[in-house]
């Protein structure tokens, strides 16, 4: 797989981890695990920086303006169907041993694509 | 959808190698039948985590979680080690039953959240690590899971 891409899912799945602490697993996450909230959320900030530190520039800037704009930046891509935007990507088309081997974009909603499966 | 129904006997681990936290994760995270890569890149996630706050709530009992990209469904696995593992618990006793669950950032059937909660509500029943201390076969854990209407 792409370091850049490898680099790019782990901001999504940092990111997806804040947005639930926020917004769906807040009562959970503090009441069974005794997790603080706050620090929890400073601390993922924190980690989600310094990956996007190591972004290199071109896609380190298109993060940017995505990030900046939507929850998603990198959306699965099943059976050839982005899940950012539920459109067949042409990227699809690409055999499996070459999928996650460099930086693709979804034409349709911009999400950065990780092929699943 | 039932707790049990998501348990495959390929993923219920009852003596566990590992001998520590991290070797556990590792050892149930394999028993998910990943690619090595996304095995990887799960691992890390749920390091991630246990950063924010060990999932060991107590009274032997872990519930390392998170969502993952590299995961296209829900998986749950179950994993026993009598002998203890030093996981940083909240009441800092070892942790001999560890339930690990991943899910996709999408769900179409939104069973994440309320999967983690039933674990861990079935973690806080007093009889339960008696139980599982006792099970002898993956299926008698499914077994325990249906006596509780799990
Ligand atoms: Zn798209």
């Amino acid at each position: 797989m792409d370091q850049q891409l490898e680099l790019l899912l782990e901001i999504q799945d940092l990111r997806m981890q804040r947005r639930e602490l926020t917004d769906g697993s807040t009562d959970l996450e503090a009441e069974v695990f005794d997790v603080k909230i706050e620090d929890a959320i400073r601390l993922l900030d924190e980690k989600v920086e310094e990956l996007a530190e190591r972004l290199a520039r071109g896609i380190r800037d298109r993060y940017r303006r995505i990030a900046d704009k939507a929850p998603r930046v990198v959306a699965p891509v099943i059976n050839g169907i982005c899940y950012g935007c539920f459109v067949a990507v042409s990227t699809a088309r690409a055999s499996e041993a070459d999928r996650n081997l460099r930086v693709e974009s979804c034409e349709y909603c911009g999400c950065f694509l990780y092929h699943v499966g | 959808m039932q707790l049990r129904e998501l348990f495959v006997p390929s993923a219920i681990n009852l003596d566990l190698a590992a001998e520590t936290k991290d070797e556990a994760l590792k050892e149930l995270v394999s028993c998910l039948g990943l690619d090595g890569k996304s095995e990887g890149i799960l691992y890390k996630m749920l390091k991630r985590r246990e950063n924010l706050g060990s999932t060991g709530i107590g009274r032997g009992i872990a519930i390392p979680h998170c969502r993952s990209l590299v995961v296209t469904r829900l998986r749950v696995a179950f994993g026993r080690k009598l002998s203890g593992l030093d996981f940083k618990a909240i009441d800092e006793k070892p942790v001999r039953y560890v339930f690990l669950i991943v899910a996709p950032p999408l769900e179409v059937s939104n069973q994440y959240l309320p999967v983690l909660g039933k674990i861990a509500q079935f973690g806080k029943e007093a009889d339960v690590p008696e139980s599982l201390a006792e099970l002898s076969s993956p299926e008698q854990f499914i077994e325990l899971l249906e006596a509780k209407d799990l």
